[in-house]
């Protein structure tokens, strides 16, 4: 199932101030690989996850993507890196300068070699497939969150990128959206070989359905890595917060 | 006492620094922009939307000030000029202070109200909703994507408002003589343009091209370095709109200075 690894973290710490956020993470995101990134709010997931992009430099450790120290290498291997990537923000970061079509046509027009009536035909179906057909022409400020989301959700994807690292997809949208996220994560996975995907997300049952391994951050250290089987064997609290109301909301336990 | 002593020094040094950090971070970003800039790797459709945006946010506000520095000059010139019969300094005495001094200096700080301070608010909030990281999750760098093109949009834009400026000064100063002073607007042009005032005029327009790169360097710094959400946002603008005031009166002493040598 799972291939080379793409991502590898030795040791990431990353502090903000003198607390350290996360701290020794040892991680690795292989090709093929669908991996679900859970934990309680606050304890570092959307943090990491940055570190696995770049975005984010760490205070201590490496994370290296194809073998490549992002640390080390210079803008334009990293560039070269970057372009490999699908990111889904948690908080959308869309630009709010730009129409929805605008926003999802960017990763393809950056890349360029794709023409522009093939850019629109895929923005269009990319977005109807997520039910924004109609939203083609709004602007950013204009949307729901759920919305939003999805927008970033197709931005993310449009690429149909190596690695792709969601957070939180299905946060702030309905039960039938949320399953359509999902399958469309799953789909992305599958659309070629050796995808590399992480999602962050506190939807545990949904990501039963699709994930193959499961990396838990509790106080910004690894608790749990493995596959469902392997939690029964681990720390109670993994059980207890993968099995048990946990996952879904902390207000509601 | 002691005490006293104590807080003023470090408050001193506190200001001492943040004006050294301030000054240090705006010129990193003009190497860096330079480096950008020379061989050209910036978006040009961005440049052309930046110029057409700071043109569009700036030229009402110019316009107006303009006017209304070419009126009070005239009045201010008028008293002098009535007070000792020197009819024939109307036009220099207009000319020098428009061009060279109260044009310059009040178009920048107008412009940097508007545009600069815009300008920090719009960075600083594409770094709070991560739009910033979204473009360097694609491989963009946001220096030649967001940085260089309102660098050169501030710069040329500025120097060509400032010549609308010296226009429109004109009118408003031929205006005034006109209709409230008594003068006849024709004497007072033809004096204008008889001063050979063009090292007066350069001189603007050399302070209008320094204040457009210290405008773009200083206010896209503050945005770029915003933390801490809507608040940071409200903080940098704020900073961005008093750093600038400073740096367009030290750049007019110094472009001025160095004009006198
Ligand atoms: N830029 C920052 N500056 C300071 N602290 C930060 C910053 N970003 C995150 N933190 C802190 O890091 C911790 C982890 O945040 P993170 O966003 O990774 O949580 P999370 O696991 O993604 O939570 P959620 O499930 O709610 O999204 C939090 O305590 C947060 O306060
Ligand atoms: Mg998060």
């Amino acid at each position: 199932m799972s291939g080379d690894a793409v991502i590898v973290c030795k040791g990431v710490g990353k502090r903000y101030g003198r607390k350290w956020i996360v701290r020794d993470i040892d991680l690795e995101v292989r090709a093929g690989e669908l991996l679900g990134l859970i934990g309680p709010g606050g304890h570092g997931k959307s943090v990491l996850l940055r570190l696995l992009a770049g975005l984010a430099t760490p205070d201590e450790g490496e994370v290296r993507v194809r073998g490549k120290n992002l640390a080390d290498i210079d803008p334009f291997e990293l560039a070269e890196l970057r372009r490999e990537y699908g990111y889904l923000f948690q908080n959308y970061a869309l630009f709010d300068f730009m129409s929805v079509a605008d926003n999802v046509a960017f990763p393809l027009r950056q890349a360029g070699g794709v023409e522009e009536p093939e850019i629109a035909r895929r923005v269009k179906e990319r977005l109807e497939q997520l039910g924004l057909g109609e939203a083609l022409d709004r602007f950013p400020s204009e949307l729901s969150g759920g919305m939003k989301k999805r927008v970033g959700m197709a931005r993310a994807t449009i690429g149909e990128p190596a690695i792709v690292l969601y957070d939180d997809p299905s946060a702030g949208l309905d039960p039938v959206t949320s399953s359509k996220i999902f399958r469309l994560v799953r789909t992305m996975h599958h659309s070629q070989d050796d995808v590399a995907s992480v999602v962050v997300s506190h939807d545990i049952d949904r990501m039963k359905v699709i994930c193959d391994r499961y990396v838990m951050i509790f106080e910004g250290k690894v608790l749990f890595d493995g596959p469902e089987e392997a939690i029964e064997g681990a720390d109670p609290m993994v059980g207890k917060f993968f099995f048990g109301s946990l996952g879904q909301s902390s207000g509601a336990s | 006492m002691n005490g006293a002593l104590k807080s003023l020094a470090s408050s001193v040094g506190g200001a001492v620094l943040a004006i050294a950090e301030t000054i240090g971070g705006a010129v990193t970003l003009l190497f860096r922009i330079l480096r950008a800039l020379f061989p050209p790797r910036y978006d040009a459709e961005g440049v052309w939307r930046s110029f057409y945006n700071v043109g569009v946010k700036s030229y009402p506000i110019v316009v107006m000030t303009a006017l209304f520095v070419g009126a009070i000059m005239v009045i201010q010139t008028a008293f002098y000029v009535k007070k000792t019969g020197a009819t024939g300094i109307i036009g220099y005495g207009v000319g020098f202070s428009v061009f060279a001094e109260i044009g310059p200096i009040l178009i920048g700080l107008m412009f940097s109200g508007r545009v600069g301070a815009n300008n920090t608010a719009e960075l600083g909030t594409m770094v709070v909703t991560e739009q910033v990281d979204a473009l360097r999750a694609l491989a963009i760098d946001p220096l030649p994507y967001l940085v260089v093109p309102r660098f050169l949009a501030m710069l040329g834009m500025l120097t060509l408002l400032m010549v609308l400026g010296d226009l429109f000064a004109i009118v408003g100063a031929a205006l005034t003589a006109q209709l409230l002073v008594g003068f006849h607007w024709r004497v007072l042009v033809a004096d204008l343009l008889q001063s050979r005032l063009l090292d007066e005029f350069t001189m603007g327009l050399v302070k209008a091209a320094c204040f457009g790169i210290s405008i773009s360097c200083i206010s896209c710094y503050f945005g770029l370095a915003v933390r801490g959400g809507a608040t940071g946002v409200g903080r940098a603008v704020n900073n961005s709109v008093v750093s600038n005031a400073t740096a367009i009166f030290v750049i007019d002493f110094v472009v001025g200075y160095l004009y006198s040598l």
